[in-house]
């Protein structure tokens, strides 16, 4: 369980609230100008917008076109699945969201708690591409190019690829990116760099290579509370403990460790039922519980 | 749980019985204790003059004077209080024997005992009892202070009590339930005063609480009295939950729980045997069902006591109770009464079960019922194997039996679930050996939504539309949709965003208000019109986001549900029982069916099967199926035969043959359905002898009741009734009711028509053309329960349930549209059980079977092809097609015109009765699990009903032909609408929130 993330959406929805009402009567007055939104912002470098209407992936599913309607469905499930299977991995330290204009971007922050990076604080972004899963594999860039090997110096991209040099379908999910941006940095590998800088300063002079972290780190976390770079109403956002806000947050965080279920499951009062003793397969097994007197 | 709330009704008016009793009221103006003392003293004396005469009969004068003066007495009595009382706390009295003067005089005289004495040489009639009662009720409702506990007042009422234990006429009987009622009400005020009630020696004897003796036979009166008297031993049973010695006299000293629960047994033995039938749609009963009939409601209202005495009690009285329940009722009674000769007793007892298991809300209880529908056995079935065969039947019995199975899956019963599917699963051995790993596997590329999607008939795809599409519509929503397609993400609660909604906008405005209300909290500007009726049918090939909205719902609901489970179910956990512990699954590859059942079906399956190709390929295309399965018509269908076909004359001698003898040797191995596990697995608590049990009961319950001696004899008498019944009605065919057909040998051609017939839709009700149902009792055959048989040797076997459903499925196109409506969704239902294992047996399309296992994919793709043949046979079948939705959109929606509130809910309790009609909308509404099905239909127009009331298939014509075809094309709109509830659930089933199973 992870009582971040769920805050996290939680307090980005009163902001997405308002944002939502003026993007609503926008969009109500013509849908299809929706569409036309849902694609990437720009980005620094390389940005592959989705308008693309029917992506390989999507109609090579549809092959006699008779279901070719429910294609997005397949696309939208498949990503709602990978952040699914995210969720489920309980990455320490790492938290995503999917943006609110396309299930292909997703926002991101990674808590580094040990090591050269120590008290880092990086924001990133996720980029599916559009044919996924079939596609090449996801992007990672961080908000801020963050000063390590791995890190483009000026686009902030993650070099993902070497991990995953072919993008698997059943083999390779998101969480896997996500793990592998966690564990760049604590474990540093310099082979083939994108920051050679970085690189050759880690091999050469570790104690330069570690104030430049930190100069990294702290430039990272002074930008914290930054408006995100991409305008979204569910982009993550910091802003300085105000406690009128988050006190009551964290109160609930601390005190309903079940919460999300609870929230989940309000309309839900239904329990099974079961006697099936743990371990056996006779129905009625379990043992009537002792009298109490 | 709203099922039963007996005690949120008990309360209040347990309380409101009571007089007032705050101190805030005003006293009567004759409030100076000294002056009411005088008066009270004074009325003594008159009364004692007329006491102490002795000899002489009383004249009635002195009886009326009496009654006067002691009427006032009391009065005054019940307004006495403690000395210095007057306005202050009560409580302070309570501990203390502070009694009032007036209180206290009556100690010292011993009045009340004296009273009492004398009318008691005299004769003390009915009517002075009656008096007496009243008095007492009264004085106890209203005083002022706590008079029970004094034993000038106890030992008195006590008495009269005992006296009045005779059965008696109507109105003591009522004075004296209230007065007992009263009783109750204070002493559960003051459980204190409960001891005194077991110290006081009566006639009853010394530990024997009178009151509970007392109350005991009314305890299944109808009316008031036997309310009264439930509600009474109700507060006793709460009491008895913290007082152990309370719980122990109950069981112990009382005939209590065996009279409930056999009372339980007697009621049942008056309910109708055989249920009216309204209308081919009936299959379940429903409230408004049994509320007028009265009988109905006796045995509810125990049932509901049963339920409610088991919430309060005491563990103690709960398990005597439920045993009880289990021994002296299901086993003795709800047994043979489910194995009935009679179709319509079967039908009956089935559908009774189903009310009662949708009406229990106890845990303790509901475990006792479906002990006994899981391990019960009855001539050497499972009750549970009996009625899983019945789905198998033809007619109704099928319809009753799925509902009641949808009632059972609906509980989300890991114990129910193992029985039914999981333990066929557990050994793996229906997958391939290299596959089994993959049974976790989730589809999360929505693969398998794929594919059941393509298996919508290419007749009934929206490429090729009955009538010109008109060209304003706009492309489906894979233009619009893309990029936008949204469900909403479970863990991450995004609001339904309006550009998600604008897309599906149109859809939700042609839907009932219900459907459109909770996701769209306002229509875009200028939400368009209401479409027409072409439109309407157009509708249901968008309906995709509804099902799978649905389709998580669903599965969240069932995997919250199913964390109580024991286990995940998902290959490895639990392990199959290995040799040692479970005899019945050797392991080894294959590990198959216990070779018992094996050798005993398998054979003469064989034979069987072969049989009734003949006769029946001629005439129904497709029947055989020119499915994806290469062995054609008679194919095993996962080890059971999809035997089924209605029609089958086979199907009913097979019947006739199992009636007759139901446990005969020969015949044993052919009739037992569906390769049901014959030996029981070890570990399965042995019942005791029936017999021998119910002797000891009857037995018993008089011995304990003398003050209730005439019920009891009753309920004995009644139950002697019922043994002798269940004995012959176990032995076969002997009180064959008079329904019961003659069962001529049928031609082919009668079977033909009966099979179209019997399997018609009742839809012309509605529009009052309906041809009445004939009285002809064939309708009411079994078809063929046992026909399906275990699976020949050796052969993996994924379990009786599942090649029913299975075999009934692949028979959609000749069955009946209600049929196929509660087919499909017991199906989907199944298939939302979030377990590996089942899921993946059900859903994962990859998976690689044994040879001998066919899928579900399989059974789907061979009723397409079927469906597709019979649609290039039928030249007007786009227009047909488009009737059929037109029509069963317009039934729908008139039912939703009716009562959109009266929506499914299958525990609804409080909806008046409604009309009786029976109706498609009912159906489709209680549709449960799939609301969607049922939702998309009621959204077209009443159109065709104000069209004046159209029929879209033809005249509702006996004529087979005719029948047959409207079945398949009703299975063409059923089926494909059904595909795209699988494929929404297969898609849901990879997104399920991972905090719902943690």
């Amino acid at each position: 369980m992870n009582p971040f993330w769920s805050m996290s959406t939680g307090s980005v929805r009163k902001r997405s609230d308002t944002e939502e009402k003026t993007l609503s009567g926008e969009l109500r007055t013509s849908p299809l100008r929706a569409s036309a939104k849902k694609q990437l912002p720009s980005i620094p470098k390389n940005a592959v917008p989705i308008t693309k209407p029917a992506s390989p992936a999507t109609s090579s599913q549809s092959t006699n076109g008779t279901h070719a309607s429910y294609g997005p469905f397949y696309l939208e499930y498949s990503l709602l699945a990978e952040f699914t299977l995210v969720v489920k991995q309980k990455l320490p330290g790492v938290y995503v969201q999917p943006s609110y204009r396309s299930a292909l971007m997703w926002f991101g922050v990674i808590f580094i708690r040990h090591g050269l990076y120590q008290d880092g604080v990086f924001k990133f972004t996720v980029y599916i591409p559009d044919n996924y899963p079939d596609g090449d594999c996801p992007r990672l860039v961080f908000d801020l190019p963050v000063f390590h090997p791995l890190v483009d110096p000026l686009s902030g991209e993650l070099d993902v690829k070497r991990a995953f040099a072919k993008w698997r379908r059943n083999h390779n999910h998101i969480w896997q990116v996500l793990m592998y941006a966690r564990r760049v940095f604590y474990k540093i590998d310099t082979t083939s760099p994108l920051n050679p800088e970085a690189a050759v300063l880690y091999e050469k002079d570790v104690q330069l290579f570690k104030s430049k972290v930190i100069d990294s780190v702290k430039l990272c976390s002074s930008h914290l509370f930054d408006q995100p770079k991409i305008e979204d109403p569910y982009a993550i956002i910091f802003s300085p403990w105000n406690p009128a806000i988050h006190d009551e947050a964290r109160e609930k965080m601390l005190t309903q460790k079940k919460k999300p279920e609870d929230q989940h499951c309000k309309s839900m009062h239904v329990s099974g039922l079961s006697w099936v003793k743990p371990g056996s397969v006779q129905p009625f097994s379990k043992e009537e519980k002792t009298m109490p007197t | 749980m709203e099922r039963m709330s007996w005690l949120s009704k008990l309360t209040p008016r347990a309380g409101g019985q009571r007089a007032p009793r705050s101190a805030s009221l005003q006293p009567p103006v004759t409030a100076d204790p000294e002056t009411c003392l005088m008066v009270f003293k004074n009325h003594w004396a008159q009364v004692l003059r007329i006491l102490e005469r002795r000899g002489s009969k009383p004249a009635p004068d002195d009886l009326s004077a009496v009654r006067n003066n002691t009427y006032q007495m009391l009065n005054l009595l019940a307004e006495d209080r403690p000395w210095g009382d007057g306005d202050k706390d009560r409580s302070q009295g309570d501990g203390d024997m502070a009694c009032g003067p007036i209180l206290e005089f009556v100690a010292a005289e011993n009045l009340l005992e004296r009273l009492l004495c004398w009318h008691l040489q005299g004769d003390f009639t009915e009517e002075r009892k009656v008096e007496q009662l009243k008095l007492y009720e009264m004085l106890i409702s209203q005083a002022r202070q706590p008079l029970l506990r004094h034993k000038p007042v106890l030992t008195p009422l006590l008495r009269l009590l005992s006296v009045c234990a005779e059965p008696a006429s109507a109105p003591l009987e009522n004075s004296l339930v209230l007065l007992l009622n009263q009783l109750c009400v204070s002493v559960a005020r003051e459980p204190a005063i409960l001891e005194l009630f077991f110290h006081s020696h009566t006639d009853q004897g010394p530990a024997n609480l009178i009151i509970f003796s007392l109350l005991i036979p009314f305890i299944h009166h109808e009316g008031a009295r036997g309310q009264q008297a439930r509600d009474a031993l109700l507060l006793i049973m709460a009491m008895s939950a913290s007082n152990r010695a309370v719980a122990q006299s109950i069981t112990d000293n009382s005939y209590f729980c065996p009279v409930l629960a056999t009372g339980l047994s007697a009621l049942y033995s008056s309910l109708p045997r055989k249920i009216e039938v309204r209308g081919d749609d009936w299959h379940f009963l429903r409230r408004e069902d049994w509320i007028g009939v009265s009988s109905l409601v006796l045995f509810m209202n125990s049932l509901e006591f049963c339920n409610a005495v088991i919430q309060v009690a005491h563990p103690l009285v709960q398990k005597q109770l439920v045993d009880y329940v289990h021994n002296g009722f299901l086993v003795p009674v709800m047994g043979p009464a489910l194995h009935k000769t009679s179709v319509e007793e079967m039908i009956a007892s089935t559908a009774y079960l189903d009310l009662f298991l949708r009406s229990v809300s106890e845990t303790a209880l509901l475990k006792t019922f479906l002990r006994f529908v899981l391990l019960h056995r009855h001539d050497n079935m499972t009750i549970l194997d009996t009625l899983v065969g019945r789905i198998n039947s033809n007619s109704r019995l099928c319809m009753v039996s799925l509902s009641l199975f949808r009632t059972l899956l609906s509980l989300n019963c890991e114990d129910v679930m193992l029985q039914l599917v999981l333990r066929y699963l557990l050994p793996c051995s229906h997958v391939m050996l290299s596959q089994k790993r993959a049974v976790r596997d989730l589809d999360i590329y929505g693969k398998t939504a794929a594919k059941f999607l393509s298996l919508i008939p290419r007749c009934c795809r929206p490429e090729s539309p009955p009538l010109p599409r008109e060209r304003d519509e706009e492309p489906p929503s894979r233009a619009r949709g893309h990029g936008s397609p949204g469900a909403d993400a479970p863990p991450a609660p995004k609001p339904s965003t309006p550009s998600r909604l604008a897309f599906f906008m149109r859809q939700a405005s042609a839907g009932p208000a219900e459907a459109a209300a909770p996701r769209s909290p306002g229509p875009p500007a200028g939400s368009p019109p209401r479409p027409g009726p072409r439109d309407e049918v157009a509708e249901l090939d968008r309906n995709y986001l509804e099902y799978l909205r649905d389709a998580r719902h669903s599965i969240d609901r069932c995997a919250w549900a199913c964390r109580v489970w024991s286990a995940p179910y998902d290959g490895e956990e639990p392990r199959a029982p290995g040799p040692t512990p479970d005899p019945e699954s050797p392991p080894g590859r294959p590990p198959g069916p216990p070779t018992p059942r094996t050798k005993k079906r398998g054979l003469p399956e064989e034979g069987a099967r072969e049989a009734p190709g003949g006769p029946l390929g001629g005439d129904e295309p497709g029947a055989g199926g020119p499915g994806p399965e290469p062995r054609g018509g008679g194919t095993l269908v996962n080890g059971a035969h999809g035997a089924a076909e209605p029609g089958r004359p086979e199907g009913d001698v097979a019947v006739k043959k199992v009636r007759r003898s139901p446990q005969g040797e020969g015949e044993g191995g052919r009739g037992a359905p569906n390769g049901a596990p014959r030996a029981q697995p070890p570990g399965w608590e042995p019942l005791p002898s029936v017999d021998s049990l119910l002797e000891e009961l009857l037995a018993r319950v008089p011995a304990e009741a003398p003050g209730a001696s005439v019920s009891i004899e009753t309920f004995t008498e009644e139950l002697r009734e019922i043994e002798a019944e269940m004995q012959n009605g176990g032995v076969g065919g002997a009180p064959a009711t008079p329904t019961e057909p003659p069962e001529p040998p049928l031609s082919h051609e009668e079977e033909e028509a009966f099979a179209s017939f019997a399997a018609l839709p009742e839809g012309d009700a509605g529009t009052g053309r309906a041809p009445p149902r004939p009285p002809d009792p064939l309708a009411q055959v079994v078809a063929s329960p046992p026909r399906a048989v275990g699976p020949p040797p050796s052969q993996p076997f994924t379990g009786p349930f599942v090649s029913v459903l299975f075999g009934k499925l692949e028979n959609m196109p000749h069955n009946s549209l209600y049929v196929n409506f509660l087919l499909t969704g017991l199906v989907a239902q199944l298939a939302c059980y979030p377990q590996p294992l089942l899921r993946s047996f059900l859903l994962n399309t990859n998976m690689v079977f044994q040879p001998s296992v066919k899928s579900l994919l399989q059974v789907l793709g061979s009723v397409k092809n079927k469906i597709e043949s019979f649609a290039a046979s039928q030249e007007d079948f786009p227009a047909l097609l488009f009737k059929a939705k037109k029509y069963l959109i317009a039934r729908g929606r008139l039912d939703w015109a009716e009562g959109p509130g009266a929506v499914p809910a299958l525990r609804r309790t409080d909806t008046l009765a409604r009309s009786r009609k029976p109706s498609l909308g009912e159906l489709l509404l209680r549709h449960a699990n799939s609301p969607t099905r049922a939702r998309q239909a009621a959204q077209l127009a009443l159109q065709g009903l104000r069209d004046g009331g159209l029929h879209p298939l033809g005249p509702p014509a006996r004529h087979g032909e005719a029948l047959r075809v409207r079945n398949a094309v009703y299975c063409a709109v059923i089926f494909s609408e059904f595909l795209k509830e699988l494929a929404a659930i297969a898609q849901a089933h990879a997104v399920t929130s991972p905090f719902l199973t943690e």
